[in-house]
């Protein structure tokens, strides 16, 4: 189950923290993006709409595009207004670009068109960070550093795990630039001091865009989960830094582990399904290589979904990783649901030292899944079995 | 309550005859009479009310749906004929296809329907039926029938076989069919054998013809239908001929749009009649 362009175009400008982004579209489109976004983050609201009634797409939604431009620019005090058209102006041809040339702001704009009928929720993030990517200037490469690009301000753990990232990456002497989108208008409009991009499961055009224009190299990996997950993660990074990597690290996190062997053990081999964006592989990696599950369904949101929900069922899944669309499945196949990719909208993530990511996450990331099966209590099990 | 559609290419005179027909309807208090021009140019009625009036869509947009009334939209015109303009945006913006609709939606909301009660309603459409907006009038039942008006020129025909096109769409649902042809006369050549070939291969009937007279200009450019103008007149007659012919039809047919190739065999008639009337 896939979202469309105009949520990705979305989530990708409104990872820029003090950008403000105006959707040029009715309530519906709107509504929709900040409550995917705002579930765990409800006092970031710097959205506005034009909110396109049918007087709009009869008569055109330039007039109303033209006052929402206005108000924004006084609303908010920010440097960036980014504005994303969604289907219903696209349908009816508004000329966006004449509407933003017309009016003099006191910050940048940037536009994009993000109709939901033309692309998927991935194309739209690509596409929002080439538009935005035209603020970018060319930088003095600061050594030994990089961005982390492919994050949304939305995805679940998104805080806990750039923590740890980051954490791990200082540690091993290497300086995180930017993360992408998450980040201030100024650290991305000085991107390209990066020495080195480092691309996770999303936004490959912006990075080869980025080395076209400012010769900043990428590298594509993974999403860090597990302890050879991030392993793996630091230590392609730091051989492209050329960087010795250390490792005392790991150790230390081992023996959290160990107080928790039998269980881990237990479940060795239980077979699990997994669903989501590009961080289900990586998770599927993680559970597969390090917990030794068996994974019965790998699905990635742009597969069908009615495949997806017919080859769990007809699979022996006892836990499924996914969002929280996939509660209504787990519910009816009376086994726990592992939330860790967005959209996750029945539960809030606020602290920020219990990441899914690198070697503290995957500590985390375990005792979530034993909680998990541990507390589907018999509460719950009794439910069903009385019905 | 009768109702029809009237459609053909632009400038065919769609607005004359509807004007003119829905005069000669509401003659003498004959029938209460309601046309709705469904052309963002907002000129179909101009003959008929005399002057240019609000749209449908000009006070939604002023308004809002929730503060609009029926007096607002609905004017009566000549022989109390009640005038009704869907109007649209500005060329060049916004959706007039959505417009229609909207104009439409509004209509059906505000008791135009039920509290003035036409005996008959008559849609004058817009050019062709260039998406799902302007075929509105052909769905939901809002139409028995459409009759379509067309010249002897190739591109009034050719845009006839479009507009059965989208009649055959609708028709094949039972939403609605087609009443007939309306042959104007008011061409390079005038030839009624040629356009009742191109309606026996769509399947229908030629409902009346329209002459080639002076007396039309001359009551429009005093914006008046030729019922007011001239009503004694013998293209007056016809107007009156014509009205009681679309009024009372029963013939409904689904169209069989002609190929291309027998499009290009009527164009040959044509030219071979051009010639002989330059030899002539």
């Amino acid at each position: 189950m896939d979202g469309c362009k105009f949520f990705g175009a979305f989530r990708a400008c409104s990872g820029i923290k003090d950008a403000v982004v105006l959707s040029h579209c009715p309530v519906g489109c709107n509504w929709g993006a900040m409550i995917l976004k705002n579930t765990s983050n409800q006092s970031d609201i710097r959205q506005a709409c034009t909110v396109m009634h049918e007087r709009e797409i009869v008569f055109g939604g330039e007039e109303a595009l033209r006052e929402a431009l206005v108000r924004a620019d006084k609303l908010y005090n920010t440097p960036l207004l980014a504005v994303i058209a969604g289907c219903a102006p696209t349908v009816i041809g508004d000329d966006i670009e004449a509407v933003v040339n017309s009016v003099e702001l006191n910050k940048e704009v940037v536009w994009m068109d993000a109709a939901g009928f033309k692309d998927n929720m991935g194309k739209g993030y690509e596409e929002a960070l080439v538009h935005l990517a035209r603020l970018m200037k060319e930088c003095e490469t600061v050594e030994k550093s990089v961005n982390l690009i492919g994050f949304c301000p939305d995805d679940f753990k998104v805080d806990a795990d750039l923590k740890e990232i980051k954490r791990l990456l200082n540690h091993a002497g290497i300086k995180v630039n930017c993360v992408i989108s998450k980040c201030s208008f100024h650290e991305f409009v000085n991107a390209p001091a990066a020495e080195l991009n480092v691309v996770m499961g999303q936004g490959t055009e912006l990075a080869e865009h980025m080395k076209r224009e400012f010769g900043v190299p990428y590298l594509a990996v993974g999403y860090p989960y597990g302890l050879e997950g991030t392993t793996d993660f630091i230590n392609a990074i730091c051989e492209h830094l050329h960087i010795e990597a250390k490792e005392k690290e790991l150790d230390f996190e081992l023996e959290s582990f160990k107080r928790i062997y039998l269980y881990l053990h237990e479940l060795y081999g239980t077979p699990v399904s997994v669903i989501g964006d590009f961080h289900a592989e990586s998770m599927a990696n993680f559970l597969d290589r390090e917990l030794g599950f068996d994974i019965e369904v790998l699905n990635s949101n742009e597969d069908d979904y009615y495949t997806f929900e017919q080859n769990v069922r007809a699979s022996n899944t006892t836990i499924l990783f996914g969002s929280s669309f996939e509660r209504n499945i787990a519910v009816e196949l009376r086994i726990p649901l592992v939330r860790f990719t967005y959209p996750v909208f029945d539960h809030v993530c606020v602290y920020d030292d219990a990441p899914f990511a690198g070697f503290r996450g995957a500590v985390c990331l375990t005792e979530t899944i034993l909680n998990a099966v541990m507390g589907f209590g018999t509460k719950e099990i009794n439910k069903y079995i009385t019905k | 309550m009768r109702k029809f559609c009237i459609y053909g290419k632009g400038g065919i005179g769609k607005s004359t005859i509807v004007s003119n027909i829905a005069a000669a309807l509401a003659e003498d208090n004959n029938m209460t009479v309601m046309v709705m021009g469904c052309d963002p140019k907002s000129d179909s009625t101009r003959n008929l009310a005399g002057r240019r009036i609000s749209t449908v869509l000009d006070v939604f947009r002023a308004k809002g749906p929730d503060k609009m009334k029926l007096e607002e939209i609905v004017f009566e015109g000549f022989n109390g004929v009640y005038c009704v303009e869907s109007g649209g945006p500005e060329p060049g913006v916004g959706c007039a296809g959505r417009g229609v609709i909207t104009a439409a939606d509004m209509l059906v909301r505000l008791g135009a329907y039920n509290d003035l009660k036409p005996d008959v309603v008559i849609y004058d459409v817009l050019g062709d039926v260039v998406c799902g907006g302007f075929a509105m009038p052909l769905r939901q039942g809002l139409a028995d029938d459409v009759y379509i008006v067309t010249t002897c020129d190739p591109m009034a025909i050719y845009a006839a076989n479009n507009i059965s096109k989208g009649i055959k769409r609708f028709a094949d649902r039972s939403e609605v069919f087609l009443g007939g042809i309306i042959y104007n006369g008011r061409s390079v050549v005038d030839e009624p054998t040629i356009i009742e070939s191109f309606a026996a291969r769509l399947g229908a009937k030629v409902m009346g013809k329209i002459l080639m007279s002076k007396l039309i200009p001359r009551a429009e450019i005093r914006r008046k239908t030729v019922l007011e103008y001239a009503p004694d007149s013998e293209i007056a007659d016809l107007f009156r001929d014509l009205a009681f012919a679309l009024y009372e039809n029963e013939d409904r047919i689904i169209p069989e749009p002609l190929s291309d190739v027998e499009l290009d065999e009527i164009n040959e008639e044509i030219e071979v009649l051009l010639r002989e009337k330059e030899q002539a």
